[in-house]
């Protein structure tokens, strides 16, 4: 049996990547998949715990939720990517520069 | 079964307002209303709010039965009436607004409710899920209402700012919460405090997740260094929607604050000085109120200014945040004082703002507003009155705000504090007089476009509204005092 740290360790990596990605990738879609690496992580993170804390069920409950959201905010997302897409012409994010100051 | 569903009317009352109203829009043919309905349920869920505390939301036998997920309790009945209050006037700007600027689509109010209802969710959230749920119900609609003027690609652009970094804070946040899940096993914010307080914060993933907590609390609150996105979208964003994020979903971020640090780090080891988040807390104060303020004076744009004076506002309330770690009733209702004070003031400055132009002239810079005062004093005045609130003249609302919360902060022991917060909302008052000097003493440059103010029955409503709630908070604080003292004991302390 693989010991929980280890499910740890890869969401902490995964956390990790996704968190280095969303502030360093210009592209806005990028940055959209590096929050949903972000969510995933904390999904693995709340499964793997739940091992630890195997009485309740909260943790696995919780990650559920976090999918659900998590696809209603990739909707809201996207809809707003594309609206900007289609007055700009562009997902660059370093082009979205007309408020300042 | 009846009681209980009385001790939640707040929320049935916008949440099904909410529905309701959606398909109002989708199958009647009439328009306008909506505009009225949507404020009618406001402030119907407000009359709920105040109807469960006169009750007396203790004594409802069976109210445990939300907990952990719903808090029933003075907290979050103080909330719900001050989030539905903050909606209600957004809605009476939007019936005014939207119509004006070409913008009339129905989709705004249920957007607006729904989020509102998201908001009140936040506020009495007990546990991770319900906080979860909530914040996100209410993110995800201001996302859609800040990219609500979809030909303009100031408004996606700001939008998409907000919808980015509002994101990425909500995926720490709840890293944060899950790491803490793995300390503690528990996701309620109660549990979460006990065994905190069993001294499991030296664990070093608790202070991680402390650690990401705070950080996504910052971007929740639009506190400095991560305020990066609140003036672009507030600018972006049509002014009722700006009114409402500045109101709302502050007041809702901040009761999400106060609930998890007071409950889940309330225990006397996290919430100390030597080794815990009141240092973080008091730092980030300091940096967002003087670069909020420094920056606030630079601009042009009176709605973008505006945008600064709301960061600004957030470190005052963070100041009083700090004081919590001394007397936790005491300071949180002189922040939850200083949330209501901060409510009708800059809803008043919005709506004003909102009266000062009309189609294709919409009044944004302070050119736009100059020698507005001599021309049209009806305009001018409710702008110069809200303006003055927010810089805290006596005897005004924002005066007392900010003497509550200052003083909680002295009696903590935080005369530094205390002191950089004094001095800086004196820097603050040069901005918000700059208005008043624009508005009365400039002329409009020669060929400059002239602003000339709407007439609109449901702004000059809202106006009215908070006018009288600034006035009647500035003169008779202690009616207001002893209501958010009730809704600051459950922090007990």
């Amino acid at each position: 049996m693989i010991p929980v740290e280890y499910y740890v360790g890869l969401s902490a990596i995964l956390f990790l990547i996704g968190g280095i990605g969303f502030l360093v990738r210009r592209n806005v879609l990028v940055a959209l998949m590096s929050i949903e690496v972000m969510l995933n992580a904390t999904n693995l993170a709340l499964v793997a715990f739940n091992r630890q804390h195997a009485q309740v069920h909260t943790g696995q409950v919780l990650s559920f939720f976090v999918i659900a959201v998590a696809a209603a905010e990739a909707a809201v997302g996207l809809a707003i990517v594309l609206s900007f897409f289609r007055l700009k012409r562009t997902v660059r994010s370093d082009e979205a520069d007309l408020l300042r100051n | 079964m009846l009681l209980q569903a009385f001790a939640i009317s707040p929320l049935l009352m916008v949440g099904i307002g909410a529905m309701l109203l959606m398909m109002a829009e989708a199958f009647s043919k009439v328009r306008g209303g909506l505009a009225l309905g949507a404020a009618a349920v406001c402030f119907a869920g407000v009359a709920c709010a105040a109807g469960v505390w006169m009750y007396g939301v203790e004594t409802i036998p069976g109210i445990d039965a939300f907990s952990p997920w719903l808090r029933v309790d003075r907290f979050s009945l103080f909330f719900d009436a001050l989030l539905c209050l903050g909606a209600g006037l957004s809605c009476l700007m939007a019936g005014g607004y939207l119509p004006e600027h070409n913008l009339d689509r129905g989709e705004f109010y249920s957007l607006l409710l729904l989020s509102t209802f998201g908001a009140m969710i936040l506020s009495a959230a007990g546990d991770v899920l319900t906080l979860f749920l909530g914040l996100e119900t209410m993110s995800l609609g201001v996302y859609c209402l800040a990219a609500f003027r979809r030909a303009s690609a100031r408004s996606s652009e700001g939008a998409l700012k907000y919808f980015l970094l509002g994101s990425f804070a909500a995926a720490l946040l709840l890293y944060g919460f899950a790491l803490l899940y793995g300390v503690t096993g528990h996701t309620d914010l109660q549990g979460i405090g006990d065994a905190m307080a069993k001294g499991n914060i030296r664990n070093p993933m608790a202070i991680m997740g402390l650690v990401l907590i705070l950080v996504g609390l910052a971007f929740k609150v639009s506190a400095v260094p991560f305020h990066m996105w609140t003036p672009d979208a507030y600018e972006g964003a049509p002014t009722p929607a700006t009114n409402f994020m500045a109101v709302a979903v502050k007041g809702a971020a901040f009761a999400m604050m106060l609930r998890v640090l007071l409950t889940a780090f309330g225990d006397p080891r996290s919430a100390s000085w030597a080794s815990g988040w009141p240092p973080a807390l008091a730092w980030i104060a300091v940096i967002t109120m003087t670069v909020a303020n420094l920056v606030a004076g630079r601009q042009e744009s009176v709605k973008r200014m505006l945008a600064y004076s709301s960061v600004a506002h957030a470190g005052y309330i963070l100041v009083g945040m700090v004081a919590t770690m001394h007397s936790a009733t005491q300071a949180s209702a002189g922040v939850l004082f200083y949330l209501l004070t901060y409510t009708v003031s800059t809803a008043g400055a919005f709506g004003a703002l909102i009266l000062c132009g009309r189609r294709g002239a919409e009044a944004v810079t302070y050119e736009d507003l100059a020698g507005i005062g001599r021309r049209h004093p009806a305009a001018a005045l409710p702008f110069a009155f809200f303006l003055l609130s927010l810089a805290g003249v006596p005897p005004t609302a924002g005066f007392f705000g900010k003497w509550f919360v200052f003083r909680s902060a002295m009696e903590g022991g935080f005369y530094w504090l205390t002191i950089i917060a004094f001095i800086n909302s004196v820097i603050g008052a040069y901005y918000y007089l700059r208005v008043l000097v624009f508005m009365y003493m400039r002329e409009p440059a020669a060929g400059a476009p002239v602003a000339t103010p709407m007439r609109s029955g449901y702004v000059t409503a809202a106006l009215i509204l908070s006018a009288v709630l600034v006035i009647a908070l500035g003169l008779t604080p202690t009616k207001s005092l002893s209501v958010v003292f009730q809704a600051a004991a459950i922090f007990g302390g």
